[in-house]
This record gives C-alpha cells, sequence and structure tokens, in this order.
C-alpha cells in the first residue's frame, strides 16, 4: 500500500530514470535459429522498422513474426486484407493474439498505426499508397519510444526511408509437386540482409521456408560468406 | 410500495388465448394457469398429472423466464411514465416506491387507478394486472395477490400491513424449510409469527428466520434495486461561447476524473460504462460506450476523448451543425472496486486490458466493425479456413478456443493440402491459363484436364512457363442450394520463376486465388 502510494508520488521522467538498465543487445526479440546469422544483435532489436522482400517474402516475415511474438506477444495487421491467417498459424503465429484492421482508410491509416504501435508488439502494414516523410517520421519514432516493431509486408517500397531490418528472399525451388502429381510440401529458399542497420550486409542463409514440418529450419548448407568476384 | 402482479403472464407470454385451459409448469408443478384451466380446478402447485386429471384438455407449457421477462418489458417501460424509479422483480411483477406519485396523483388510490390505467392498454386483454399498494414490497404484492377482481386495487393504509398480513398462513413466505418446522410448532399465520419477540427468532432460526420475521412484520428486507443512475457521479462543463474545436471538450473530459473520482474513490467505485451526452445548439447527441472492463481514471477520460472525436469527425450527415454547448460526463453503470495489478516498474501487466482500450480506440475512429479477430472456420479454400469476427464481440482478454488450428475437427475432403499460401485475395482476378497448343485448358466434370498446363499469364504481367503442377482437385460445393452452389476445380503450379500460385477454374475462368509467397 505504502509502495503504491510511493510510487504514485513520482513523476514518469523519474520512474524512467531509475528503471533497471538493459544493454541494447538485451533487448532484442527473439528470431529463428536459421536466421542468426543475419541478425549482429541476436535478434531483432525492439524499437525498430523491418521490411521483407522478394518472392516468398510473406512466409519469411510470418516466421519471423510467429519467433518474436512467442505466445504472449500481440501482431496487428492493417490494411492488407490479403494476409493469410491459415498459413500465419502454420508457421505458428497465435491467432488469439491478432488483430486484423483490414481497411484503415487513407485518411485515418497514420492515427490507426500510430495507436496500435502503443500497445501491441508488432504491426504489420502494406500501404497502398506511399507514406508521406511527416507521417514515416512520427511512426518510427512511435515505435522506437514504445518498443515496438513496424512490419513491412511490401519491403519498404512505400516508405520514404531505409528500413533499419531488411530481408530479401530468393526462391531456390519447391519440393513435393510433379507434373502432375503430389502437392507443394516444401520450399528451398536463400535470405539475404541488406538493410542498412543490419550489420551483416550480402550474408546469406539457406533455408527451408517453409520445411516439411511448416516451419522455417535451416537447409544444410548453412551460411554461405559472400566472397567477392575478381573482376578482369 | 406499488406492486403490480400479472397473475396469467406465463401462459401469456407463450401466446396462448386465456381461453383455453392452459397451466405452465417447472419440475412438474404448475406454477401458473389459465382462467379457463382454473375453471376446470387446475390450480397453482398441483402436479402436472393431477392438473391433466382434472382436465384432460389443458396444454402443458414449460416456463420460458426469458421469453417472459422480454414480453413483460413494454409493461414496465409504460410505468416508467408515472416514475423512473421503476423495479422489475420477475417476470409479471413489478413494482416501484409511492412517496413520490402518491402525492403527484393526489393519494394512493389516485394512484392505484393511474397505475389500472397505464397497464392495461399494453396488457390489451392479455391477463388481468392486479394492483396492491402497502408499506414494503411483500405486503404489497400480497395485497396485489388479494386484488380478486380482474382490474382491482388493494391499497393498505400506511402502518396498517402487519395487521394486513396477520391473517395470512405461514407458507406465503416462501420459505417451505422454515414454514414446515412452523407450522409444526403451531403457528400457522404470519401473525402468530410476527408477534414472536425477534431476538428469540433470530437465537432459534439465525439470519433467515429474522428476515422471514421482518416480512412477517410489514418490514423489507432491504430497500429495492433501483434503475437510476449514479448522478453525484455526473459532471456537466457548459462552453460559452460554444465549444468549436475537439481539444476544448477534451480538456474538459481530461479533468473528469480529477473533478468526480476523489468523491467517488472513498466509496471504492470503479466505473464500467460512460455516457456523454453533448448539447450542441440545437441538436443534442448521446453516445453510450460499454466497456467489458472497469476503466481506470485517464481510460475513461480517453474514452470520452474517443467518443467525442468520432462524433465531431462523423461523416457530413452525422456531424453536429453547431458547437458544442454543454457537455455531460455520466457514468453508466458502477461497480466496487476490487483492486487493480499493476506492473512493478509501471510496466504492461495485463496486455489484453492495453489491446483492448486501442481496440475502442479505433473503432471511434473507424466504426464498430473496423478491427476483427481471426477464428477457425471449416473449408476447403484458403480463404474460407479463416473467419473474421468483430473484436467488439469477444473478450480479448479470455481463451478463444476457435483460434486453435484443432478448432476444426470435421474433415474436408478437397481440401487443399499445407502449407497454407501466405497471401490470400480476397476477389481473386481472372488469369489466362494455356496449354501447350495455345488453347486455354479445361477441366471436366470428373476432374480430367483437356491438356497439360503449358502457360500462365497474371494480370498484364509477362507469360510464364508452368514447370510443375497439382491437381485439378475438382470442388462441388453446396449442390443441395441452387443459391451458394458453386463448382470448381483448383490447381497448384510452379512457374518457371520459382513462384507457385493456387489457381481456380470456374465457369471456363481462371483465376488466382491465393500466392504462396
Amino acid at each position: 500500500m505504502a509502495l503504491r502510494a510511493a510510487r504514485a508520488e513520482l513523476s514518469p521522467e523519474l520512474i524512467n530514470k531509475i528503471r533497471p538498465v538493459t544493454l541494447a543487445q538485451e533487448r532484442v526479440l527473439p528470431v529463428p535459429e536459421a536466421l542468426l546469422p543475419l541478425f549482429p544483435w541476436g535478434g531483432l532489436p525492439r524499437g525498430s522498422t523491418v521490411g521483407v522482400q522478394g518472392s516468398g517474402s510473406w512466409s519469411l516475415a510470418m516466421a519471423l513474426m510467429a519467433e518474436s511474438l512467442g505466445s504472449q506477444g500481440w501482431l496487428a495487421v492493417v490494411g492488407a486484407p490479403s494476409f493469410g491467417l491459415a498459413a500465419a498459424s502454420g508457421f505458428g503465429i497465435r491467432l488469439d493474439r491478432v488483430l486484423v484492421v483490414e481497411e484503415p482508410g487513407r485518411s485515418r491509416w497514420g492515427a490507426v498505426v500510430s495507436a496500435l504501435l502503443e500497445s501491441v508488439d508488432m504491426v504489420a502494414i502494406d500501404p497502398d499508397a506511399a507514406v508521406g516523410a511527416r507521417d514515416a517520421r512520427r511512426l518510427a519514432a512511435r515505435a522506437r519510444e514504445q518498443e515496438s516493431i513496424l512490419f513491412h509486408l511490401d519491403g519498404g517500397k512505400s516508405w520514404p526511408t531505409g528500413l533499419d531490418t531488411s530481408l530479401s528472399v530468393d526462391i531456390e525451388g519447391w519440393v513435393g509437386i510433379g507434373q502432375g502429381h503430389g502437392h507443394l510440401q516444401a520450399r528451398q529458399a536463400n535470405v539475404r540482409a541488406v538493410g542498412r542497420r543490419s550489420g551483416a550486409p550480402n550474408r546469406s542463409v539457406s533455408v527451408w521456408l517453409p520445411g516439411p514440418d511448416g516451419r522455417l529450419v535451416a537447409a544444410p548448407a548453412n551460411v554461405s560468406e559472400f566472397r567477392p568476384r575478381l573482376v578482369g | 410500495m406499488v406492486v403490480v402482479w400479472c397473475p396469467d403472464w406465463p401462459v401469456v407470454a407463450w401466446g396462448i388465448p386465456l381461453d383455453e385451459p392452459a397451466a405452465v409448469v417447472v419440475a412438474n408443478r404448475v406454477v401458473a394457469t389459465s382462467p379457463a384451466a382454473r375453471d376446470e380446478g387446475v390450480e397453482v402447485g398441483q402436479r402436472r398429472r393431477d392438473a391433466q386429471g382434472r382436465c384432460p384438455d389443458v396444454a402443458i407449457l414449460e416456463r420460458d423466464i426469458d421469453r417472459e421477462s422480454r414480453l413483460f418489458e413494454p409493461v414496465a417501460a409504460a410505468l416508467e411514465a408515472i416514475t423512473p424509479e421503476v423495479e422489475v422483480a420477475g417476470a409479471g411483477l413489478v413494482g416501484f416506491p409511492t412517496k413520490g406519485p402518491s402525492r403527484f396523483f393526489g393519494g394512493d388510490q389516485a394512484l392505484a387507478e393511474q397505475v389500472g390505467l397505464v397497464v392495461q392498454p399494453v396488457l390489451a386483454g392479455r391477463g388481468d394486472a392486479r394492483i396492491g399498494i402497502a408499506d414494503g414490497v411483500f405486503a404489497a404484492r400480497l395485497a396485489a395477490r388479494s386484488a380478486r377482481a380482474a382490474r382491482g386495487h388493494v391499497v393498505i393504509e400506511p402502518g396498517q400491513s402487519p395487521e394486513f398480513l396477520a391473517g395470512f398462513g405461514i407458507g406465503t413466505l416462501g420459505l417451505p424449510h422454515l414454514s414446515d418446522v412452523l407450522v409444526r410448532l403451531g403457528l400457522r399465520t404470519l401473525g402468530s409469527f410476527a408477534a414472536l419477540n425477534a431476538a428469540d427468532v433470530s437465537g432459534r432460526f439465525g439470519q433467515e428466520g429474522l428476515l422471514a420475521h421482518r416480512l412477517a412484520r410489514g418490514e423489507d428486507q432491504h430497500p429495492p434495486d433501483l434503475r437510476r443512475p449514479a448522478h453525484d457521479l455526473a459532471v456537466t462543463w457548459a462552453f460559452e461561447p460554444a465549444a468549436e474545436r475537439i481539444d476544448q471538450c477534451a480538456f474538459a473530459a481530461k479533468r473528469w476524473p480529477t473533478t468526480s473520482m476523489p468523491r467517488s474513490t472513498p466509496k471504492g467505485w470503479r466505473v464500467f460504462g460512460l455516457v456523454s451526452r453533448l448539447r450542441p445548439k440545437r441538436e443534442s447527441g448521446t453516445i453510450v460506450c460499454g466497456a467489458t472492463r472497469a476503466l481506470s481514471a485517464a481510460a475513461l477520460a480517453d474514452r470520452a476523448r474517443w467518443q467525442l472525436d468520432g462524433w465531431l469527425n462523423a461523416g457530413a450527415g452525422g456531424r453536429p451543425s453547431a458547437g458544442v454547448a454543454r457537455l455531460t460526463l455520466l457514468p453508466d453503470e458502477v461497480v466496487p472496486a476490487t483492486g487493480r495489478q499493476l506492473g512493478f516498474w509501471g510496466g504492461r501487466a495485463d496486455r489484453a486490458d492495453d489491446v483492448t482500450r486501442v481496440v475502442a480506440r479505433i473503432q471511434a475512429m473507424l466504426g464498430p466493425e473496423s478491427v476483427s479477430v481471426p477464428e477457425w472456420r471449416g473449408g476447403r479454400g484458403p480463404g474460407e479456413q479463416i473467419g473474421l469476427i468483430p473484436a467488439a464481440a469477444v473478450d480479448l482478454g479470455e481463451a478463444r478456443p476457435a483460434t486453435d488450428a484443432s478448432w476444426v475437427t470435421q474433415p474436408w475432403p478437397g481440401q487443399i493440402p499445407r502449407p497454407a499460401p501466405a497471401k490470400v485475395f480476397d476477389d481473386p482476378a481472372p488469369i489466362q491459363f494455356v496449354g501447350p497448343s495455345g488453347n486455354a485448358v479445361t477441366v471436366t466434370g470428373r476432374g480430367d484436364m483437356s491438356e497439360p498446363p503449358g502457360m500462365v499469364q497474371f494480370g498484364r504481367g509477362r507469360w510464364l512457363r508452368v514447370v510443375s503442377w497439382a491437381g485439378p482437385w475438382p470442388a462441388d460445393e453446396r449442390w443441395w442450394d441452387p443459391l451458394t452452389h458453386r463448382r470448381r476445380a483448383r490447381m497448384q503450379v510452379v512457374c518457371e520463376d520459382g513462384s507457385a500460385h493456387l489457381v481456380s477454374i470456374e465457369g471456363q475462368t481462371w483465376w488466382l486465388e491465393a500466392t504462396y509467397t
């Protein structure tokens, strides 16, 4: 009781100051083990912007979200009506922690995303028009201060500035499907880090996306370092 | 207290004409009868078999309290013309205090007649209403019961209730165990029970006996529960000149908890819902906002702000034509506080609360249906397996079994095998899908292709060679219903660039349903 009363008298700034300090490395969300070589901080830094691009990017996004959200994190999907929730569930995203805003509307889009960044851990967006520089700055700042993640399903095409983390997928091929027999079972792909703060430029990993069990797993040949080609 | 009692209401609610013999039973005991059945000798309290023995034609109905209460609501609403403090005690039974209305109409007799005039048109011949006025609810109820005539009323003068009650049998208390003992002790009437010393009754029969003793003496167990909002928590601001901007109203709303809460906090109440009444120059608006959980003072202010925001920024039709002249914030429902656990360092202890708040905020911006949550459903196509329901319809803090894939247990023959595609199109786009001959591929009713797939073109993109494919899987859905019957065949195709798609043919046209991106 006395503690609560004492706490009520403290200003929010002071609470922030006396809050136990955590190192930047500790403020990361877990990522799938197979993707660890692409994340020099050992995970996805909280409060950052993330984008995925290339064919297979949405599957990569779902696998990454599933691991980062864990069993408690909340995900909001804004303005991406084609986001396949059955696939998301297959990658391990808990559907009871998902909010969907199918049509945020052009004029209210920024306000909706900003409100969501305050309360949920991750907001996935797929804007259908370019985001203004002011909106982008505001939303990035909001994500940083709330330690939530803004996930760009379009790879940041509509975003005026670069993203903190950007991943690109190249498809190697599908397994399980033939010429009129079988069905799609697993896909082999290469994932590259291309973001400005990724710290591991041009490093790539080979993964199953999804693997035979529906999750993202490392393909046998794990890390292939980029080797500069000799010119001439 | 005035009590209006409709003795035949359980029968009336079933829509049975009162000149037909009918009886409503609970656990094979008759609880209500129609007048026609009473004439045949069917009585309340009889066993079902005895009732059927007296009157073989009697229609036996099970009691349906929900229906009775629902149909009774207009009667209660009509009485609200006399007083706002109407209490519905049960289906067919409604009461309110006489103090104000009695003085207004010029005495208890006049009030009873007035109540009869108000109730009769609403009942419209569906049974009679008996009216009793006495000091307490119990006495008034017995007075109503003793009003024998169809439109009769019995008024017990103030202070006369104990004498009036003295003659009734002990069974009227409605406590079978207690009255059984009392009868065996030789106390057959309420009067003889009331004559006992209260301390002795308490010593022998405890709390239950004491309450029964209070009833028998013509006192009430407790004052009735009235329909009255907590007026002392309402706060009104007048804006002069009228406020044109949202932040003026919002500032007032922000101050609400600090002006109103200190009075409420010592009592330990939490506010549940919120009604804000806005009074612009000419029209007035009321926004009612319910909450499944109690709100903190700050959340309350936020909510008031969002409501105002949503209202003032509504489309051309909904927007008020003038500024806000008066703003009243009125708590809709208050409950005792049970405490709330906060994170130790001001962290987010209860995420579901936070998320519920943001959902409410977005709903205020975009409308109640704008935020939805997913749920598993049975289905063949990827778009049919997940349904979206409005977030307002669920409690986000509770476990929701339908969000787990194991919720769908029935097999769906023809379902597309896993993994599910990551991009599922709401409105599939038509595509070009041709075989080596250059003609569009067709699929017969038995699932045979006219020729193997060759090339595919999505939209205006370039033509892509199909390197592998699976299917077609025919799906003949809802063939029993001509309106929603759909017949199609789905295929998975992998193109030369490594992209994989789910395509379907329906009515000679190929569609892009989903992409395995």
